[in-house]
């Protein structure tokens, strides 16, 4: 393995840093400096007139963290996020474990399948969701011929047609990682677990369920924080009356024009995201030693 | 680390499936699982299946069962000049993006797989960096850098696009990169090829599928954006996900049925073409 490695590395020879010079620039330029501009932001002042004032202030914060309204925001977007972290991996892992060991002909088919909506983006996938949960839409007609309801159930605009749709749109995210983690593992370990007496649901514990944790925190992170930012997804299936921490920064710099209070929404939400991340490396570390 | 997981998954494929090997899979087990798979499919495919069928709709609602069976919502998409003009602006952009996604990652994916000392590990998460941030962010923030760096809106629509590509595009061409011997590049070395050349006569043929694929795939996620181009779009320079999201606003016609069926069949289409050539597992992987 190890020479195998040094002669890969000798026939690429030892321009590595220079190959990835372009990616490294057009991060830098086009991803990292931008990002932390406005990120910045989030302690100027706020001037109608210049848009911001570079003078450091604490009031976007105060101004976020002290008024009800925002503060409900936050709760809602972390509350929903957590909910389609957890709707993700209770759909994406039996998808995944099945993906991962079956051995049927179709196989190719299926993970096509899984990954097919994704790439329609999420306007697709979005209106579909509309046509199925509006008022009008087939699952009200179809309570409705089957006489389970009389009047349509209001499913559109709510917190749970956001979640279904996240839930749908956010799933091949988990799927990926958890595949990845669960088809890398030796076959032998759940044989060997067999072997000694363990039963399947312990197997499973015990053995599966402990090696694909990688792919857990891999996929949840990946999900959190892709609900965290949604924009179009709230507003197209929650309306008015579900409002997120992407809608708010979408509404501040479009309308508002409000950039530093804006930038103290995103700031909240990267916060959100690196606690994630760091509870994704530290458990990664203590794996590892 | 990437190497063990595909000499792994191989080793799965070869031996017999783990499904019919592991003492104790019962049969019940076996039914339940295959029951949750399948409602599991049926939730990710429906709101697909239900916009194609709608499309063909020919009432003004998004009624179901449909009434009857009719093109008008075609002809109307294909008469409204804004929605064909955002279509074809849609694709240039995903064009532009796609050829400069793949160029660069191109140019990582060889830098990562065969000339980085360590393995590519830490620094291939980094490269992966735009799927980390929400896209919301990096268009928002690339709006803000038009404010203060004079540049053309449409060169930050075009970077933005890019930047969103190109973790799929090294995904895939990694994947291609890692399937092919380096003892090859070797050969051409020792028998007196420039570096330049058997780049382009040996590593370049060999992964021209990875190629392909990744063009194909960054093609795709450029087509179906609405983070970046939300922010960044402007008159003339709309893209169709944009132009249905603010129709969609007000209302809410089979005409957006017709317009995505057109774009999930061509999506289709593209994704079969990726399978066929490198087969989506390998995608998956990353």
């Amino acid at each position: 393995m190890a020479t195998e490695r040094r002669e890969v590395v000798e026939a690429g020879g030892r321009s590595g840093r220079l190959w990835l010079a372009p990616i490294a620039l057009l991060y830098l330029i086009a991803l990292i400096a931008p990002i932390s501009f406005f990120l910045v932001m989030s302690v100027f002042r706020y001037s109608a007139l210049e848009l911001w004032v570079p003078t450091v202030t604490g009031e976007n914060f105060a101004r976020l963290l002290g008024d009800a309204y925002h503060r409900a925001i936050i709760v809602r977007t972390l509350k929903i996020a957590l909910l389609t972290t957890i709707g993700c991996l209770a759909l994406g892992y039996p998808l995944a474990w099945y993906l991962a060991r079956t051995a049927s002909a179709w196989r190719g088919l299926l993970m096509f399948l899984v990954i097919a909506p994704l790439m329609t983006g999420v306007i697709v996938r979005t209106y579909g969701w509309i046509v199925l949960l509006g008022s009008e839409g087939t699952i009200n007609t179809i309570l409705r011929g089957l006489g389970l309801v009389d009047r349509p159930l209001k499913i559109l605009h709510t917190e749970l047609a956001v979640l279904i749709a996240l839930v749908h749109i956010l799933l091949p995210y988990m799927v990926f990682p958890l595949f990845a983690a669960l088809a890398g593992q030796d076959p032998d370990l759940e044989r060997a677990a067999h072997t000694l007496g363990a039963g399947r649901a312990r197997t499973f514990l015990e053995v599966t369920l402990p090696l694909s944790r990688p792919g857990i925190l891999m996929g949840s992170a990946l999900v959190f924080t892709l609900t965290a930012g949604a924009v179009v997804t709230p507003a197209l299936m929650g309306g008015k009356d579900v409002r997120m921490l992407g809608q708010t920064i979408y509404e501040l710099t479009m309308s508002t024009l409000n950039w530093p209070l804006a930038s103290a929404v995103a700031f909240v939400l990267v916060l959100c995201q690196f606690a994630i991340l760091l509870v994704y490396f530290r458990s990664g570390r203590r794996r590892a030693a | 680390m990437p190497r063990d997981v595909r000499v792994a998954t191989t080793a799965v494929e070869r031996r017999a499936p783990v499904v019919a090997a592991v003492p104790g899979t019962g049969r019940t087990g076996r039914l339940a699982l295959g029951a949750a798979v399948t409602a599991i499919y049926v939730f990710l495919l429906a709101p697909v299946a239900i916009i194609v069928f709608s499309s063909f709709n020919p009432t003004e609602a998004n009624t179901f069962p449909p009434t009857g069976l009719s093109l008008r919502w075609y002809a109307k998409f294909f008469e409204s000049a804004g929605f064909v003009a955002a279509f074809r602006f849609s694709l240039w952009l995903a064009l532009v993006a796609a050829v400069a996604a793949t160029a660069i990652g191109f140019l990582t994916a060889y830098g990562l797989v065969r000339c980085w000392r360590r393995g590519p590990g830490v620094v291939q998460s980094l490269a992966m960096l735009p799927m980390m941030v929400p896209h919301l962010l990096i268009s928002i923030s690339l709006l803000l850098a038009l404010m203060v760096v004079p540049v053309p809106e449409l060169a930050a629509l075009i970077v933005g696009h890019v930047l969103i590509c190109l973790p799929f595009a090294i995904a895939c061409i990694v994947a291609s990169l890692e399937g092919i011997d380096a003892q090859l590049e070797l050969a051409a070395l020792t028998l007196g090829a420039s570096r330049l050349r058997a780049l382009w006569e040996v590593v370049i043929p060999l992964v021209a599928p990875g190629f392909l694929s990744a063009l194909l795939f960054t093609f795709m996620v450029s087509f179906g954006d609405v983070y970046i181009a939300l922010f960044l779009s402007g008159p003339g320079r709309t893209t169709l996900p944009i132009e249905i999201f603010a129709y969609m606003q007000w209302e809410s016609t089979p005409v957006v049925a017709a317009i995505t069926t057109v774009q999930i069949l061509l999506i289709i289409g593209l994704g079969l073409v990726i399978e066929r050539l490198v087969g989506l597992r390998n995608i998956m992987r990353v």
